[in-house]
């Protein structure tokens, strides 16, 4: 079954490609039932890895491998990608052709990179990411959008430069690029060459940290952000970076590199610079996408704090805010999308009182702003204390700096929201209307989203101590 | 003995129940409004059948099992119910009074979600057994405290209501982290698991961070001063005389009923209070807003209620166990009687009034009758918690801190009649033509207070007798 998770977007490109003699306005129509089909798939998969608690495998040229983590991380994909395709058949007036097709290909790049179990085939997934970022990223030919572009494409050009490097070591070491064939080397002979596997893992590492936009290799990620298309941000923030950054990251040291100390350390200083240098950044920001962008940095400096424990509790809050940053930057780029387009401008200095006159993004960049700041009951608290007491079991006062740093996120929402939502509205947006049909769908359900996943959560503590996993 | 689902009605009614206001509102607004009412009055109603299972000592609970120690319990003791039937009851105050106050705004649909859903956080506060859930309300609380300063949107007030949001906000963050610190001890989150244990010092201080920041002790009042001035005084009183209970409630329910903790915070918490009692004192005595002197009035009384319960002793936590519930009868009477004066003269500057007496003549008696009971008069039912606040701390053994408490006392007697003498006496210094009494719902809620004031000094067995009770089962829980 795996193997679907490739095949229906290719498949779909294909058909796509086929389909447009007869009409060329089917692209969207068809990138949206692929990632439809792979919602339901996804959803299937999860259910039966955390049921039967074996990963799933097919081989195809290789072989490829759900197992529950990829499955969950599966569904997210599908997830962000029917909101981005929603958003984007609204918003999108040219090359909707080549936005649909480039979203499937981007679809598939990230399953890709979610199920193989290689390194050089990860490489090349990530790399079909990364082309196809690009290309959606620059999709309207605009010269802010290709400087985005640029940026991010030299960024990624060195980190997947590194990765080449790190994985030239380990084959010339091992002889194979399977995940199961190195670690097994690196756990019975990694002491022979310590000179070449540090070179490696100090390889994957940077590179990983680059795709990852962890401080301080993060000067890509708000250009690429606020330059690219309102839903091309969508996707980028919501999973893109993600996947091929801290998914990447968490798979690797689980599965080959295994986990040291000494790396976690290392982690444990590049999150924390991330979440405070990320907020910080996202404090002197003007332009709403960049000051979200920054954000996601922050954020993502939490995933790796909680990665960078090593137990049990810190990886589970890790995935867990993983799953919830996709749901609540995503929403907040929707949001910061509508605005976009009602108002023109994303300078915040231009806006006001917006909540007047759009009450239901309002009030759902409101519930999206919460849940990043880690304000119970919404999702993102219950992320944020598990990976805080992961990390108070390492150092109270690493503990006590990632919660001071929520007070960072919690000024840049009231910052945010005076200047954008709430306030006297500013005459100049009179004419300022709410966003329609599949815009506020998509705000209400992903707001929905955390919502309940924060209300539900102690459930789903107890199915995952039952499952053996807490 | 009721059933312990009643304990869920209390908290989940009003937090559900806000959730439809602002859809109900659409349809009517009065029946919008009667909602409100009733999300409130559920809550006090169980309250009250609740009110002799705590008393005999034999509190209603309920726990629902969840692992890591996050098990969700609610329990109904008599302290618990005590400060939840004094936010219930001043909580059907302010939407009674809401109705008048509010009724020309744009927005009411927030305003009474926000409301009724701060009646419900403070549910949840009070009557929780689990430091997570604890905090999870504290927050619904913040937001609801956030939205109500800023209600007018105007630019000035926003920012005000971010200050208060940030200070108490991250007051919190911080408190959050002495919580995990209890964790990382005890492994559970559970206040029943966690009964008298020893915690840290660390714990402890990083907990107080929160206390003092919710109830607005020095060093960390600053955002009463200025979003006790909020535009309607309906969400000052909520602010005055309920939110900031919240940190001295935290601190019984923590400090003196669960915990151990080290003997020097009888002393550095004491110690405190009478730095934020004094200091306030002074402030108020040289502010000119009404209700800035209002709001500093109630930091100051903050420090009363926080020596009492921080100085050890029976009688003094009886002491300041009562103050809480006298000073929010009296406090929520003074910001009502401002918001009156304010509504008819369009100004908060006292320099500017004077005379009043003649055209609103309801309201004045009402201030003088609460002013009264905050200065620590007899017989009004300040002077019994006050009393027995200093009494207490000079049996503990602390004279000194109950002489600065003296004569933070006395400087309370001066701001508070200088204020009084300023608005309704004299002569007037401009004229006021719709200065009068407001609608008969915003008087009637403000002479009720007032009229509760004295009668609560007359009657003080009563409340004393409950108090008594609570603290002898607190001794029981000490022993």
């Amino acid at each position: 079954m795996p193997i679907l998770f490739l095949g229906i977007p290719l498949l779909a490109v294909v058909v796509l490609n086929l389909y447009t003699w007869i009409d060329r306005r089917s692209a969207f129509f068809a990138a949206l039932i692929a990632s439809l089909c792979q919602l339901v798939l996804a959803a299937y998969a999860v259910v039966r890895c955390f049921t039967t608690g074996e990963a799933m495998t097919s081989t195809f040229f290789g072989t490829v491998t759900v197992d529950l983590i990829s499955a969950v991380v599966l569904f997210m994909i599908a997830m962000i990608c029917c909101v981005t395709l929603l958003v984007a058949e609204e918003l999108v007036k040219s090359h909707r052709f080549t936005f649909g097709g480039t979203m499937l290909l981007l679809m598939m790049g990230m399953n890709g990179i979610v199920m193989v179990r290689d390194l050089f085939s990860l490489y090349a997934f990530i790399e079909v990411t990364g082309a196809s970022s690009f290309l959606l990223i620059a999709i309207n030919r605009k010269r802010d959008e290709l400087e985005g572009a640029f940026k991010y494409f030299l960024m990624s050009a060195l980190a997947t430069a590194m990765m080449l490097g790190g994985l030239t070591f380990l084959f010339l070491l091992v002889g194979d690029t399977s995940f199961e064939a190195v670690a097994s080397y690196l756990q019975t002979r990694g002491g022979e060459h310590p000179t070449l596997v540090t070179a490696a893992l100090v390889l994957y590492t940077s590179a990983i940290a680059i795709k990852s936009g962890a401080v301080p290799f993060h000067s890509w990620v708000p250009d690429a952000h606020s330059s690219a298309p309102s839903p091309v941000s969508v996707v980028l923030a919501g999973i893109v970076i993600k996947v091929s950054g801290v998914y990447s990251m968490i798979r690797l040291y689980r599965d080959v590199f295994g986990f040291d100390p000494r790396l976690g350390q290392v982690m444990l200083i590049l999150g924390l610079a991330s979440v405070i240098i990320g907020a910080l950044g996202a404090l002197g920001q003007n332009d709403l996408k960049r000051m979200l962008a920054f954000s996601s940095v922050s954020q993502i400096g939490y995933i790796v704090l909680g990665a960078s424990t090593g137990s049990a509790i810190g990886f589970v809050g890790a995935m867990m805010h993983f799953f919830n940053h996709a749901t609540f930057k995503s929403l907040l780029f929707v949001d910061a999308a509508a605005i976009l387009h009602e108002t023109h401008t994303r300078n915040m200095d231009e806006m006001g009182g917006l909540a007047e006159r759009m009450p239901i993004t309002g009030v759902t960049s409101v519930i999206g702003l919460l849940s990043m700041a880690g304000i119970p009951p919404l999702s993102g608290f219950w992320s944020k204390l598990l990976i805080v007491i992961a990390l108070w079991q390492i150092s109270p006062w690493v503990a006590l700096a990632a919660l001071v740093s929520s007070v960072l996120t919690l000024t840049y929402f009231l910052v945010l929201q005076k200047k954008v939502f709430y306030g006297k509205l500013n005459e100049k947006l009179a004419h300022v209307t709410e966003c329609r049909g599949r815009l506020r769908f998509v705000e209400l359900t992903l707001a929905a989203v955390n919502v309940l996943a924060g209300l539900v959560f102690p459930v789903l503590l107890m199915l995952l101590r039952g499952n053996g996993m807490l | 003995m009721v059933s312990p689902s009643l304990l869920l009605a209390v908290v989940f009614v009003p937090i559900l129940g806000a959730c439809l206001l602002p859809v109900t509102g659409r349809l009517s607004a009065k029946f919008r409004n009667a909602l409100a009412f009733l999300g409130v009055l559920v809550p006090f109603v169980a309250l009250l059948s609740l009110l002799p299972d705590a008393l005999s000592g034999t509190p209603v609970s309920l726990t629902i099992p969840l692992p890591l120690g996050l098990s969700f319990g609610l329990m109904a003791d008599g302290l618990a119910v005590f400060m939840a039937l004094i936010s219930a009851f001043l909580g059907l105050i302010i939407v009674l009074y809401s109705y008048g106050y509010i009724a020309h705004s744009p927005h009411q649909g927030e305003y009474y979600f926000f409301v009724v859903l701060f009646i419900g956080a403070m549910m949840g506060i009070t009557l929780t057994t689990n430091l997570i859930f604890l905090y999870t309300f504290w927050e619904i609380s913040a937001i609801c405290c956030w939205r109500l300063i800023g209600f007018f949107r105007e630019k000035e007030y926003v920012r005000r209501a971010n200050k208060a949001f940030l200070i108490t906000g991250a007051g919190a963050l911080i408190m959050l982290g002495g919580f995990i610190a209890i964790y990382q001890q005890y492994g559970t989150f559970d206040l029943t698991v966690l009964k008298r244990k020893p915690i840290s010092d660390l714990a402890v201080i990083l907990i107080l961070f929160g206390i003092l920041s919710k109830s607005a002790t020095l060093p960390l009042h600053s955002w009463l001063a200025d979003g006790g001035v909020a535009p309607t005084p309906a969400t000052a009183l909520l602010h005055a005389a309920v939110l900031v209970k919240i940190g001295v409630y935290v601190f019984t329910r923590l400090f003196v009923v669960n915990f151990e903790i080290s003997q020097v915070f009888h002393v550095i918490v004491p110690v405190i209070a009478a730095v934020s009692a004094m200091l306030s004192a002074g402030a108020a005595i040289r502010e000119d807003d009404i209700k800035r002197i209002i709001a500093y009035s109630t930091v100051s009384q903050l420090g009363f209620i926080m020596l009492g319960l921080s100085v050890g002793g029976e009688l003094s936590l009886a002491g300041g166990l009562l103050y809480i519930l006298m000073h929010a009868v009296s406090k929520a009477g003074l910001f009502l009687c401002a918001g009156i004066i304010e509504h008819a003269c369009h100004t908060k500057d006292i320099r500017r009034m004077g005379g009043l007496f003649k055209q609103m003549p309801v309201t004045a008696v009402s201030f003088l009758l609460c002013a009264f009971s905050v200065m620590g008069l007899p017989p009004f039912g300040g002077f019994f918690s006050k009393y027995m606040v200093i009494a207490g701390t000079v049996e503990a053994g602390q004279p000194i801190i109950a002489i600065v408490f003296i004569i933070s006392a006395v400087m309370t007697l001066i701001y508070l009649m200088r204020a009084f003498m300023l608005v309704f006496l004299g002569e007037p210094r401009e004229t006021y033509p719709d200065a009068h009494d407001a609608t008969p719902t915003m008087v009637a809620s403000v002479s009720l207070l007032a009229v509760l004031s004295l009668v609560s000094g007359l009657l003080v067995a009563t409340p004393a007798d409950y108090v008594e009770k609570i603290v002898t089962q607190m001794a029981v829980i000490l022993k």
